[in-house]
């Protein structure tokens, strides 16, 4: 038993670098020549570049997402939002827009993260409902990444960073450098904190302003489908789908319709100061 | 020479005799040889146990549930039995919060949750290996697989000095996430901001 445990523990890492190996070539491959879109807020992109936004509608096929009283499941709401988003920003802007899903199916974290990458996303949006073993538990809130590291391999990462102060994609290009190419996917998202939470500040705001539910602000947590995301990167929990109250207006269109404008206005608002 | 025969005769007697014994007293030694060191440690116990009335030791710990008042997590006394190491007693721990509240707090992973093993590294990370329950038994949204994750986290960076971080397994294996949202690939260090008062 100790022993198991103990193999387990050394060959996390390698699992680890496995997985964000897988990540990062086929993405690597893509953005080969290419700048990234939004990297870093440096060499700010031509005025005709067409943006592109990838949404995430939670959950989907055999993993439904959380239940409601009722029985409402989360992977039906959050398709419907998400596509209803993509209608309004394929109506109003001329932004190109990317679904991980747009119909029930099974769609791994690593695909959702990786279709931000390998389409170049500027912006990811994942749509969610909520849930809480709280009866009470209301309202809408906004999550960017905390990695959840431990403080060294937070320094590592930093030091890292300050070291390699030019363009994550430069480095991923070179393919003899392998390690580093896993050492930056696995940190992808923390480049992009900042604007991140600039992000998830606009929306935040704009559910508060057309929703009517509580208040829930901008929070931190380490979402495995953030942490590989290659661009700012946001997790939208829209309402409780375990509040009997609040899984009736998800279900309604209504509901989803304002929804989706909150974070469309929350879009318009964050593209104007990343043009 | 039948004279010299029935002279002998006792003595060859005695001989064969005495290496018949000398065989069954090697057999005896060697074959007893175990028996021996079970009945030296038999013996020792009770030797060591006057300072060691250790079994009935208790110590208390904290457990922390969600409650329905605010967002953060309520500490809840229980007893445990204390010994013989601190995995042990993180081991029990985890049984008891997975029990659940004595109060009317609210238990943040389900109760058919089993235990399977707690082992701590020297480095202070512990590795929680939960049955497969943990993942099957609720349909997690964020705030509840966050609430599930903290409470086992901050239950055991609370309680015992030697556990820095805390990594969750399921059926002895890393997973990504327990429910979708919160990875599970990575040691937590403990969030004791929210934790209530």
């Amino acid at each position: 038993m100790n022993a198991g445990i103990r193999n387990e523990r050394e060959h996390a890492p390698a699992s680890f670098a496995l997985a964000f190996l897988l990540l990062a070539l086929p993405a690597a491959a893509l953005a080969s020549g290419q700048a990234s879109p939004g990297g870093a807020g440096q060499q700010p992109a031509g005025a005709n570049k067409i943006r592109t936004v990838v949404i995430d509608p939670g959950h989907g096929g055999m993993e439904t997402g959380a239940k409601g009283p009722a029985g409402t499941l989360e992977k039906n709401d959050t398709l419907a939002i998400a596509l209803k988003l993509k209608a309004l920003i394929e109506k109003d802007m001329s932004f190109r827009v990317v679904l991980t899903r747009d119909k029930d199916i099974d769609v791994s974290v690593e695909t959702r993260s990786a279709t931000a990458n390998n389409q170049k996303a500027d912006v990811f949006i994942s749509i969610h409902t909520n849930s809480s073993r709280q009866r009470i538990a209301q309202g809408s809130e906004t999550y960017f990444l905390s990695t959840g590291a431990t403080p060294d391999e937070e320094t590592r990462r930093l030091a890292y960073l300050e070291n390699n102060s030019s363009r994550i994609d430069d480095h991923v290009d070179k393919p003899s450098e392998d390690e580093i190419k896993l050492i930056l996917w696995d940190m992808a998202q923390t480049a992009y904190i900042r604007q991140s939470s600039q992000l998830a500040d606009m929306i935040q705001a704009e559910l508060n302003s057309l929703l009517g539910t509580k208040d829930r602000g901008v929070k931190q947590a380490p979402f495995k489908v953030l942490t590989g995301v290659a661009c700012p990167a946001v997790l939208v929990e829209t309402a409780f789908i375990s509040n009997p109250e609040e899984e009736k207006k998800l279900a309604s269109d209504e509901f989803q319709t304002s929804v989706a404008e909150a974070v469309y206005r929350g879009l318009e608002n964050y593209f104007r100061i990343y043009p | 020479m039948t004279n010299d025969g029935g002279k002998w005769r006792p003595v060859l007697i005695l001989g064969g005799l005495s290496v018949v014994l000398a065989v069954l007293v090697y057999i005896f030694f060697m074959g007893g040889e175990k028996e021996n060191i079970k009945r030296t440690a038999e013996v020792l116990v009770p030797k060591a146990q006057p300072p060691a009335a250790e079994p009935a030791r208790r110590k208390t710990v904290s457990l922390f549930f969600l409650s329905e008042d605010d967002d953060l997590l309520h500490g809840e006394p229980r007893e445990i039995a204390a010994g013989p190491s601190d995995a042990a007693e993180a081991e029990r721990t985890m049984a008891e919060l997975i029990k659940g509240s004595e109060k009317n707090l609210i238990s943040a992973l389900p109760s058919e949750t089993r235990v399977r093993q707690v082992f701590v590294t020297k480095d202070g990370t512990a590795y929680v290996d939960f049955g497969r329950e943990i993942m099957e038994k609720f349909s997690y949204g964020s705030s509840s697989e966050l609430a599930a994750v903290y409470s086992v986290v901050d239950t055991l960076a609370f309680n015992f000095k030697s556990i820095k971080k805390v990594a969750i397994l399921v059926e002895g294996a890393e997973r990504e996430t327990l429910g979708g949202h919160i990875d599970l690939t990575r040691p937590f260090l403990p969030d004791f901001s929210i934790l209530a008062k």
